[in-house]
């Protein structure tokens, strides 16, 4: 299923995956959220689907809005707004779902809206100041991306759903076993 | 002429696995009675002729030469029916053989040759034969008759279509009980093959087609030979199989040109014309004489005479057996997906707003709708127990290892079997298997005493291990408990300490019993100071609890010292089905499982108790109950807040008794568990969650945790 969705992507953008194979680039899938956009490697997403009904849990995290059934699987689902602390944002039908698979953990991604595949060298990522390491988002984000004019903030899946929680996981693993 | 082999082989394996099978049953089931009835006799021979009937073709030398020195066991039990077998010994034998096939076969399904030489067995065998013969000498004359089984068949073979070739007709009958004998009769064809000049055959598609084997059985195999053969020597060469009845007769030349439209000796009233195209020739189709056989040469005698009271039989058999197909798992996952994405696609078209249109008359939308609703529905149902398996087999398979260790180590021991019909998930099985197996060595050569010990302790001189299982909570319970010496919690620490299990500076005080339990689940951990045969190596536990986190299950050890110890595998919701009840509360849904629902109760106001700090006691007949309301320990919206509005469900955890308050009561369902992603970290009161009718989700709630 996740592959057929990156053939779709592919063979639209097909001349971006050409430069893509050719050069030293990525391909990122590019979302906005609040009023940056964000890039997320395209290599870590399964597929994008629309809003659907989700099932809260709870006594857990705001961010973790729930769970949603993707085809008979449990996938919870995080909203990528809160999770940068920003304002919680109304879900309408351009809102999508992200579905990504972080070493075998699969998790959806809420987003405001989906922008494009785009291919970034690896040359026009820039590491971002560490001077403005106080700010809280520059943990999810490792790099700028260049695309044009615009700067895509690129985003690190694994600290996007790990890092503070890393804890929290060991800790029910302990739990359980 | 390979493709054809790998389908036998196929074949072969499956029919004298499921064989294999159901000797072992039989034969567990018997082990402690006093001997076989005749019943058992009478299968066992069955089975083990058909083993060796269908390895013979298979050409297994040494399993069908076993097979056959096993059915003389049970030839001779069965026609002279002495009384001084020694049953413990026969059932020895007979497992033996069972392993021995189990590992050709084994062998064979991952492309080998079964290399094994079963001499020495058969050569034991055979000294048992002869030793429960002893008694009754006169009988001798019975078995020498069966050694005749594998003629070796060479004949001269003349010039094909030379003069004084003869005709024969041959007629076989199949016994009704042998499965497959389509391919029975393909090895007599082949045998033929090699000493008749032409033939030709009736069925003509049995290696092709499955059912050909229901009409040999109805009708009997057909025959037409063309050979430099006396009547005898085709006899003799028929002789080898497995047929029950052969009717063998000379014919002319022209019934064998006519090919089976003239059926010689049986008169056939009401023909039916297959119409099938000639496809008679076997082989030699470069004799071209052979044109003037007639196409449509096959048919079938609707009713011949004395053909009935054979066909009532069979028809009986057959009724008797539940047919079973293997399917891979990954399409039953796949099929399950699917049917899931069906009910979801179900609900949007149902629930489809361009049908909100005023004034639409839907009334026979709407009818359909329902009948589609049923039976996606009845398709789910259905789909979710195709991968439910009873532990039947598992336990069965137990009931073995309890009876070989147990001779190993020389200990009396009785097995009692609870729940073996539970049902879990396939791959469940899959997994506990091991484990089980691990433990129930365990308690046999480390829990259970010497005789003499016990009878010391004032136990009964038989231990007892009892397997047992049932589903709690949510969860699948295995235990193994047995009443032997239990565990010595000082022991145990001292030796956890000298493995450096634990650390130096802690003491026992430490330490709960539970706790100093689980130490003989640690990697290299042996409190048996002798390495057995059986266990003491200090592999075994680790890996059963290795096993089990593979499927997310726990391992929980009890003991009492001198009174036996139990453990017990809490195997995870994963896939279990449980019978739960839906309810509401705000816009969410839960379910709680039925087992733990002792009743519900509409309340009023007035018989709730109210402490000041905010807690609620119920009273109910006199009694108080702790009430836990959801829409507030989760902090959910309800517009349900007054008791009298709601509805109160009292439940019941290990005699310990709370309320709950929801809004309503949806229905009861049975329901697939599945985990909450191990991504949310654990939250009380609920253990799992699951995927409803109409794709949407519901959380467990797990009682055990909820008051907390």
């Amino acid at each position: 299923m996740a592959d057929e969705k990156m053939d779709v992507i592919t063979a639209e953008d097909e001349e971006f995956a050409l430069e893509g194979a050719l050069e030293n680039a990525k391909q990122y899938m590019t979302f906005k959220s609040g009023s940056e956009y964000y890039g997320i490697e395209l290599k870590y997403v399964n597929e994008i689907m629309g809003i659907q009904s989700i099932t809260e849990i709870p006594e857990v995290e705001d961010y973790i809005r729930g769970l949603i059934n993707l085809r008979g699987k449990i996938v919870p689902v995080i909203d990528v707004r809160i999770r940068f602390k920003q304002e919680p944002f109304e879900y309408n039908d351009r809102t999508c779902i992200i579905i990504v698979d972080v070493r075998n953990t699969v998790i959806g991604l809420i987003v405001e809206t989906i922008e494009d595949v785009v291919t970034i060298k690896d040359d026009d990522i820039e590491a971002p100041p560490s001077l403005t390491s106080a700010n809280a988002k520059n943990k999810y984000v490792y790099g700028f991306g260049k695309v044009g004019d615009e700067v895509k903030l690129l985003l690190n899946p694994e600290k996007l759903i790990r890092d503070e929680d890393i804890s929290a996981i060991d800790e029910v693993i302990e739990e359980n076993y | 002429m390979s493709e054809e082999m790998d389908s036998m082989l196929d074949m072969y394996l499956y029919e004298n696995g499921q064989l294999l099978q159901q000797l072992e049953m039989t034969t567990l089931e018997k082990k402690d009675a006093d001997s076989f009835d005749e019943g058992d006799i009478n299968e066992f021979f069955r089975i083990m002729h058909t083993i060796k009937g269908s390895s013979g073709i298979m050409m297994f030398d040494d399993i069908m030469k076993l097979a056959h020195k096993l059915e003389d066991v049970f030839f001779y039990i069965r026609e002279s029916k002495p009384d001084n077998v020694p049953h413990l010994e026969l059932v020895d034998k007979i497992f033996e053989v069972a392993d021995f096939f189990r590992e050709e076969f084994e062998n064979i399904k991952d492309g080998g040759e079964p290399t094994k030489d079963s001499s020495a067995l058969i050569k034991d065998i055979d000294k048992f034969l002869s030793k429960i013969k002893k008694e009754i000498v006169s009988e001798d004359k019975v078995l020498p008759k069966q050694e005749e089984d594998e003629e070796p068949t060479q004949f001269y073979i003349g010039a094909a279509g030379g003069d004084g070739a003869k005709y024969y007709y041959v007629m076989a009958y199949y016994r009704n009980d042998i499965q497959m004998c389509n391919i029975h009769a393909y090895a007599l064809v082949n045998s033929l093959k090699e000493n008749v000049d032409e033939m030709y055959y009736s069925p003509s598609d049995i290696i092709t087609n499955e059912e050909s084997a229901d009409v040999i059985l109805e009708q009997g195999f057909k025959i037409l030979i063309k050979a430099h053969l006396e009547l005898e020597e085709v006899k003799t060469i028929l002789g080898g199989f497995d047929i029950e009845g052969v009717d063998v007769s000379e014919c002319g030349k022209e019934d064998f040109e006519a090919g089976f439209d003239v059926p010689a000796p049986i008169i056939g009233s009401d023909v039916i014309d297959l119409g099938e195209a000639d496809e008679a020739k076997t082989e030699d189709k470069k004799d071209e004489k052979k044109e003037d056989v007639t196409p449509g040469d096959y048919v079938i005698e609707k009713k011949s005479a004395g053909k009935k009271a054979t066909l009532a039989k069979s028809k009986k058999a057959k009724a008797s057996g539940t047919s079973f197909i293997s399917v891979n798992v990954n399409k039953i996952d796949q099929l399950m997906d699917l049917i899931g994405e069906i009910v979801i696609a179900e609900s949007t078209v149902l629930q489809n707003p361009d049908l909100n249109i005023e004034g639409l008359n839907l009334t026979n939308f709407h009818k359909s709708a329902a009948q589609l609703t049923k039976f996606t529905s009845e398709m789910q149902d259905v789909i979710m127990s195709m991968r439910m398996m009873p532990l039947t087999n598992t336990f069965q398979k137990m009931n073995r290892i309890v009876f070989d260790t147990s001779r190993k180590v020389g200990k009396n021991i009785e097995f009692k079997m609870i729940g073996e019909t539970t049902e879990v998930d396939k791959n469940i099985i899959e997994h506990i298997s091991d484990p089980l197996m691990h433990m129930i060595r365990n308690s046999i050569d480390h829990g259970i005493e010497e005789k003499e010990e016990r009878k010391a302790a004032g136990k009964p001189e038989k231990g007892l291990i009892t397997l047992e299982a049932k589903n709690e909570a949510g969860k699948v319970i295995i235990s193994v408990s047995d009443d032997g010496g239990g565990m010595n919690p000082e022991k145990l620490f001292a030796k956890a300490k000298k493995n450096g299990i634990v650390p130096r500076e802690k003491s026992i005080r430490d330490y709960t019993n539970k706790e100093i339990y689980q130490f003989i689940t640690a990697p290299g951990f042996s409190t048996n100071e002798e390495v057995t045969e059986l266990s003491g190596r200090g592999v075994g536990m680790d890996v059963v609890v290795k096993n089990l986190q593979t499927i997310g299950g726990m391992l929980e050890i009890d003991s009492e010292y001198g009174k036996g110890s139990c453990m017990m595998l809490k195997i995870p919701l994963t896939l279990a089905i449980i019978s739960g009840i839906l309810l509401e509360v705000g816009k969410q849904k839960f379910v709680i499982e039925t087992n733990s629902v002792k009743e519900f109760i509409n309340v009023r106001q007035s018989s709730v108790v109210k402490e000041p700090d905010g807690g609620e006691y119920l009273n109910v007949r006199g009694q108080h109950y702790m009430v836990v309301r959801l829409s507030e320990k989760y902090h959910i919206d309800s517009s349900v807040n007054d008791i009298d509005e709601g509805i109160m469900i009292l439940t019941e955890y290990e005699s310990r008794r709370m309320c709950i308050f929801v809004d309503k009561l949806l229905g009861g369902q049975e329901i697939v568990v599945k985990p909450i992603p191990d991504y949310i970290k654990k939250v009380d009161g609920l253990s799992g969650c699951t995927q409803l009718g109409d794709g949407s989700i519901a959380l467990i709630l797990d009682i055990a945790t909820l008051a907390g």
